[in-house]
């Protein structure tokens, strides 16, 4: 064949038009979106099995971006992508406290959506508080996966009695230095950090409660033998390099859980500084409907789609992290997981767990208090 | 066929515009422009934006660059170890990469291009995967402290997790960064040269000291400055091997652009940091002939 530079133009130019052909389609296209699905979310909901038989199904483009802490997802919407995304996957106070004020979503039709409810676990039965404004008139979107996150131990080393009875003061304990990871889950650890220094994270706090979170962080991390992501928390628990990490539970332990290693357990602390005396934080994820100028019809399909108990069990279970789902109450779905599955998310104590932890909320002076830990990080070294 | 007008001759024309290839490469030259000042743009842009907010060009203040350069607080530890870091790494790499890059250029023969790949082809797989390959081997009970016990020692050492760690992570990591320029520095020495000093009587280390390292010293300049750059920049081995026991600048700026959700703050943060390597990196390329250095003349 014989190549001269014109050629060679006209090829590129043909190739050009090519590739940008179904780009101008699509974006000809844009308006209707009715096979098109895009949503920000928690891994897990970003995985080929859960969202491939809907693709296959709806013939659609689904995309899905997952990230690892919610005001970051917040700020994406904030920032102008309200008109990207159709769904959001965060967790409980964001929709009903943020989002829904600041109309970044829209609600859901209670009459489709409740009867889903009404098949879950008991703690979920409508009206649903975090799945509900603050008048209690509007569903803002709809649950799944929950679960207790507090602190995670080897019970072979720190029993699960003496872990669940002393609590976070495990990390006030001099005997444990060197002996326990951080996982970095900065907001969660902005938490925990509080309840070692005994004071509720969820309130305003005061001058004299942030001096006390202040030389609490500076112990807690300078005690700390590393802070890491949960396959390093994990892979250290099980090498024996570690005992203990703060923070975690059910959402990070499972994995090595299901990988063998069932004396690694989430532990929810019998006691601590919150309202009736609780000492366990848990989480809650609440998927709402983005208040995008050209919404897509599926957004609402897919809500309904990962209803069906076995896409719940197949989200319950997606890639990275395994966690209880809302629609286990019912039987069709609790069926579905094996003695192994339930064993890896610790479904014997999931029930008391839940019953002696806090729900998730936001903190007033989150931005002081992050400030403050980040600071406590740097004096480590 | 139309009459040109005289004024209109392809002589003005060459006047007026610039070479057919110059005006081709211009729309490529305005898109890879404009990628490149785009985000330098948005990055300053927002360095001066109320801090926590989104008023990216709406906003102006020095509020961010004020709260760096305040002196209660930390974020100049974080500064100083990457600085600590990236100096340690440039001195280390100096000493390692240069009997290999001598090597590559005067010993190993037909050999070293299999030695070049051998350096090369990590580069194939992830940084984070290799370094957590890393974490596997020192860990306690992994392959170097369980094959210790194994055969009947105390065990490895207890040094994951630490500075030196991350230290040796960034050696690791950036070897070929100082290793392929400095043996292209070596390779541009005249062997006449050498050979000219011998026989005038120049012994080893004179040869050494004053022919062949200020001959090669551009390559090694670069090399040293590449690595001097992504060395400062360097978060994964502070996060992985060192557990975080440091926090270094671009530790700071992810957890600004993250769970701070303060891009102003990270976009000063980002701005003083790029300063910095810029200044650095025209000082040295001011002392750098690189038309030399690449052969031009």
């Amino acid at each position: 064949m014989n190549l001269s530079r014109r050629s060679v133009l006209k090829g590129m130019a043909a190739g050009a038009l090519a590739a940008g052909g179904p780009m101008m389609t699509s974006r000809s296209a844009f308006a209707a979106r009715d096979k098109e699905l895009n949503i920000l979310c928690w891994e897990g909901y970003n995985s080929a099995q859960v969202l491939d038989p809907f693709r296959a199904a709806k013939s659609a483009t689904v995309k899905a971006e997952s990230l690892t802490n919610d005001p970051t997802m917040i700020n994406r919407l904030r920032a102008g992508e309200i008109s990207t995304w159709d769904l959001i996957n965060v967790n409980n106070p964001w929709a009903r406290k943020v989002m829904w004020p600041e109309k970044l979503i829209k609600a859901l039709p209670r009459a489709t959506f409740e009867p889903y409810f009404d098949k879950m676990l008991p703690m979920f039965k409508p009206p649903y508080k975090w799945a509900m404004d603050d008048t209690g008139t509007d569903l803002l979107g709809s649950c799944q996966r929950f679960g207790p996150y507090s602190f995670v131990v080897n019970t072979d080393k720190v029993s699960r009695k003496t872990a669940e009875d002393t609590g976070w003061d495990l990390f006030n304990d001099p005997a444990l230095a060197g002996k326990y990871g951080i996982l970095e889950s900065d907001d969660w650890n902005v938490f925990g950090i509080f309840v070692i220094a005994g004071i509720d994270p969820f309130k305003v706090h005061s001058d004299a409660e942030l001096a006390t979170f202040s030389e609490t962080a500076k112990k807690v991390f300078k005690g700390a033998k590393m802070i890491g992501d949960i396959a390093t928390m994990n892979q250290a628990l099980v090498s024996g390099e570690i005992d203990l990490h703060l923070t975690g539970g059910t959402y990070s332990v499972s994995p090595a859980r299901a990988d063998g290693y069932p004396q690694l357990r989430g532990i929810t602390p019998l006691k601590g500084p919150m309202p009736g005396g609780k000492g366990g934080i848990s989480w809650i994820e609440v998927t709402s409907l983005v208040n995008n100028p050209t919404p897509s019809p599926l957004a609402l399909e897919f809500l309904e789609y990962v209803q069906d108990p076995a896409v719940a069990h197949t989200v319950a279970f997606a890639e990275g992290t395994y966690n209880p789902v809302a629609q286990m109450g019912n039987p069709d779905c609790y069926k579905l997981f094996t003695k192994e599955e339930l064993e890896a998310i610790q479904w014997d104590s999931l029930e008391e767990e839940m019953a002696r932890s806090i729900e998730y909320d936001i903190v007033p002076d989150y931005d002081k208090a992050l400030d403050i830990m980040n600071a406590a990080k740097r004096v480590r070294g | 066929m139309r009459a040109t007008p005289s004024w209109w001759g392809a002589e003005a024309i060459a006047l007026r515009l610039p070479a057919a290839g110059t005006r081709a490469a211009l729309p490529v030259a305005l898109l890879l422009t404009a990628g490149f000042v785009a985000p330098l743009v948005a990055i300053i842009a927002y360095s001066f934006a109320t801090p926590r907010s989104f008023d990216v060009f709406s906003s102006f203040t020095l509020e961010n660059y004020a709260g760096i350069f305040d002196t209660s607080n930390t974020v100049w530890l974080s500064f100083l170890w990457s600085g600590l870091f990236a100096i340690a790494t440039v001195a280390l790499l100096a000493v390692f990469a240069y009997p290999i890059a001598y090597g590559m250029d005067r010993l190993f023969g037909r050999w070293s291009s299999l030695v070049s790949i051998l350096f090369v082809f990590p580069l194939f797989v992830s940084e984070n995967v290799r370094l957590y390959g890393w974490v596997l081997f020192f860990i306690k009970n992994g392959v170097l402290d369980g094959s210790l016990k194994a055969v009947g020692f105390d065990g490895g050492p207890d040094i994951l997790f630490t500075p030196g760690m991350i230290l040796a992570g960034m050696v690791y990591t950036y070897l070929p960064f100082m290793l392929f320029p400095m043996t292209l520095g070596l390779a541009m020495v005249p062997k006449d040269l050498i050979d000219a000093a011998r026989d005038l009587g120049a012994s080893r280390l004179q040869i050494w000291r004053e022919v062949e390292l200020p001959l090669a010293m551009p390559g090694i300049l670069i090399g040293m400055l590449l690595t001097f750059v992504l060395g400062i920049g360097a978060v994964a081995e502070a996060k992985i091997l060192g557990g975080q026991s440091v926090i270094v600048i671009a530790h700071d700026i992810e957890i600004a652009f993250t769970y701070s959700q303060n891009w102003p703050l990270g976009s000063a943060l980002a701005v003083v940091i790029t300063l910095f390597i810029g200044v650095l990196t025209l000082a040295v390329f001011g002392k750098l002939d690189l038309d030399r250095l690449l052969g031009r003349r």
